[in-house]
């Protein structure tokens, strides 16, 4: 037993024999290993090296100043953009030239898309806009644009402006749309515009709106024209839309209703209005097959329709079978 | 050990030929992908004497195997054998520090630390520290004695030690090859792990690994190597023998030990007599039967007597119930375990490697490298902890060996 000894630091193992050898000591097969094992590492060190390099290059060229691009790709001046708009725009390249603003002289790879695409949106006009660099000196820029289905009278300051309203609501200024096509536009009427900046928020229940518009243009267009104004006071509460035509008839539409078949009560009554030498009346078609006219006029003839209840006239007038086809409409 | 595959050399510089296997490892499994083999110049006795011939012979083993493996090798586990090693025993004790008697790691760590502290003389290097089985209060425990109760904890370590310019001269030679050696082992635990079960460990065995230059052996005692040693001599002296008895070269001596020599004599006439070569050529000679087996038979018992001698009082019939082993190119001297067998006293046999190793590579030449791959991989992989999977360390081994 020897528990008494403390732990001797003198013992040595084999581990402590240095293992390096001289390559003198080597045999042509370890220096041959030798040598290659030397160029596995410097390959090593250069792959790692030509990585960091590619990464180094590549971080640069993600922070690159565009001042500091090559003459070369500086030295192709770009041509004029190219405009490509979807189905009937109107925006033209005098348009895209204003909008874009590009510099003169200005080349492909100068250009920063993002910015451009920011700046063409912000006209409320355009829908969606994608632009491509073909190069050499090719921009090609396609935009979608909104068409109006009505228009709004906005007291801007102390400048009052017509302006468009779309399908989806957005209320945009209008370029290069023809005047006798902006004139036949119905006005809204009954709702508050709130601005969001240099624009306006979009419109609520537009969508309902466009659809009575579109169906009365596709439908009726004889009716459309009549159209002065368009109301969405009871938008919000009933789903109800009041359309004024330029005889001064109002007729309450149902958006939750058959748009058509109130379109045929409308344009029934209003022929029946024409005969009476220019009548107006309220006429409310939300509640499907009972019609209500309520005559305005004193001079109308009292016969002309059925009475219902004191001074004011009110009527069915459509029996079910003189209700009219779209064909015929 | 990394879990990634690395390529391990198991190389033996012997005294007549120099082995290389290449080794696949996978952190969990080991497969055989590579043997190269080459003659060997510049080794007596285990021990390199010129440097340059050993290393050409070495590295064209090693060139061999890398080929044949058609892999680099990582690293390489060495053997070592040799006059020059030698070990000793040494055993310390500590009183359990915990008032609950509970052996705690520290406890263990510092008996082992004691155990492995005897200063060795100058020059010197520990090659191998072999635990044998810890005791608490005289009470053998196999495993970790940790959490368990008593006042006293004792273990002994079988040290091996060389002399540290025959280590250099050996590592030297594998580095000059530009590879690094990652472990060196005895060759007498390489090829004894490869012979014996572990059965036979636990009752007792001694296994022996007869060379052309040395004979190395191991006595395991409790499933553990108890006692290890290195006798410098081997099939070359049964060749010198008989070369200078019978006044032959070396070649025609090696030549009739292989074809004619035995352990034991068996031959009953004094006139029977045999051919050199058999082809009745000129140079053709005869030579008496009995001289060839009393010639090589008294070199083979005076070489186990002497591994009894150096055994001592640590071998004896009672504690080594499974008997002796034989192994190495020599084993296959005909008779030569009977005449262990009477030698020791027990049961004796030609040792086989286990059934998983292909045919190839069964002949007892090879126990010692293919054990030097399974020590030197278990006992790293020992050292890196327990295997994650099912199945263990052994088992994957015997699938992979059995299907190369």
């Amino acid at each position: 037993m020897n528990s008494e000894i403390a732990p001797s630091p003198a013992t040595r193992s084999w581990r402590e024999i240095p293992q390096p050898v001289k390559p003198r000591a080597m045999s042509s097969g370890g220096r041959w290993r030798l040598v290659m094992a030397g160029v596995r590492s410097l390959a090593l060190v250069l792959f790692i090296a030509g990585c960091g390099w590619g990464v180094w290059l590549i971080v640069g060229a993600l922070h690159e100043d565009p001042r500091r691009r090559p003459a070369e790709a500086k030295a192709v001046p770009m041509r004029p953009p190219e405009l490509k708009t979807m189905r009937d725009g109107v925006l033209d390249h005098a348009w895209l030239a204003r909008t874009l603003e590009l510099p003169p002289r200005v080349s492909l790879l100068e250009l920063d898309l993002d910015q451009l695409s920011a700046r063409v949106l912000a006209d409320q006009q355009v829908l969606t806009v994608a632009m491509r660099k073909i190069f050499p000196d090719r921009l090609e820029v396609q935009i979608t644009e909104r068409t109006p289905v009505a228009r709004v009278h906005v007291a801007m300051g102390d400048t009052p402006r017509d302006l468009l309203v779309a399908r989806d609501g957005v209320v945009f200024f209008g370029t290069g749309f023809d005047p006798l096509m902006v004139r036949s536009l119905p006005w809204l009427e009954g709702i508050t515009l709130e601005q969001d900046g240099a624009r306006f928020q979009p419109i609520p229940h537009m969508a309902d709106v466009a659809r009575i518009l579109a169906e009365a243009q596709f439908s009726a267009p004889h009716l459309y024209h009549q159209w002065h104004s368009v109301s969405l006071a009871r938008m919000e509460l009933d789903r109800e839309v009041e359309v004024t035509l330029k005889t001064g008839t109002k007729a309450r539409f149902s958006a939750k209703g058959n748009i058509f078949v109130q379109l045929a009560h409308l344009d029934d009554i209003v022929e029946r209005l024409g005969r009476n030498s220019g009548a107006r009346a309220r006429i409310d078609l939300t509640l499907g097959r009972e019609v209500p006219v309520t005559l305005e006029t004193a001079s109308a003839d009292p016969r002309s329709v059925p009475l219902i209840g004191g001074g004011v006239h009110a009527s069915p007038l459509f029996p079910r079978s003189s209700s009219k086809t779209k064909r015929e409409l | 050990m990394s879990s990634r595959t690395t390529y391990i050399g198991a190389v033996e510089i012997g005294t007549s030929k120099i082995t290389v296997l290449v080794g696949e490892y996978t952190g969990r499994e080991l497969a055989i992908i590579g043997h190269g083999e080459c003659s060997s110049r510049g080794v007596i006795k285990g021990t390199v004497v010129d440097y340059k011939a050993a290393s050409e012979s070495t590295h064209s083993a090693l060139e061999q195997a890398e080929r044949d493996a058609g892999e680099r090798i990582d690293g390489v586990f060495l053997a070592q054998t040799g006059g020059h090693l030698e070990g000793f025993y040494n055993e310390a004790s500590v009183n359990v520090k915990a008032s609950d008697n509970m052996i705690e790691p520290g406890d263990v760590r510092t008996v082992c630390d004691l155990a492995k502290s005897k200063e060795l003389p100058s020059g010197r290097m520990v090659v191998h520290n072999i635990r044998r089985p810890f005791r608490v209060d005289g009470r053998l425990v196999p495993g970790n004695p940790e959490n368990l109760v008593g006042q006293r904890l004792e273990v002994g370590y079988w040290t091996v030690h060389g002399q540290e310019q025959r280590l250099a001269d050996n590592i030297h030679v594998i580095r000059g090859f530009n590879l690094e050696v990652r472990e060196l082992v005895l060759a007498s635990l390489a090829s004894g792990h490869m012979i014996t079960t572990p059965e036979e460990r636990q009752h007792g065995v001694l296994a022996i690994d007869i060379g052309a230059g040395t004979t190395d052996y191991v006595l395991y005692r409790d499933g553990a190597p108890h006692t290890t040693g290195v006798v410098p001599v081997g099939g070359t002296h049964l060749t010198n023998d008989l070369s200078i008895g019978l006044r032959l070269t070396e070649g025609q001596a090696e030549k009739l030990k292989l074809r004619f020599g035995r352990a034991d004599v068996r031959a009953k006439d004094r006139t029977q007599k045999v051919w050199l070569d058999g082809n009745f050529a000129i140079g053709d000679r005869q030579f008496p039967q009995m001289a060839i087996e009393q010639i090589t038979s008294a070199r083979a018992w005076e070489l186990l007597e002497v591994v009894r001698r150096k055994l001592g009082s640590a071998f004896s019939p009672e504690t080594c119930a499974s008997g002796v082993v034989l192994s190495g190119g020599t084993a296959k001297l005909a008779g030569l375990a009977d005449v262990a067998a009477r030698v020791f006293g027990v049961p004796a046999h030609l040792g086989e490697a286990p059934t998983w190793v292909r045919e190839n590579m069964r002949d007892p030449g090879y126990h010692t490298a293919l054990g030097l791959l399974y020590y030197g991989v278990s006992s790293q992989a020992e050292k890196a902890g327990p295997a994650r999977r099912g199945g263990g360390f052994l088992t994957g081994m015997k699938r992979l060996f059995a299907s190369t």
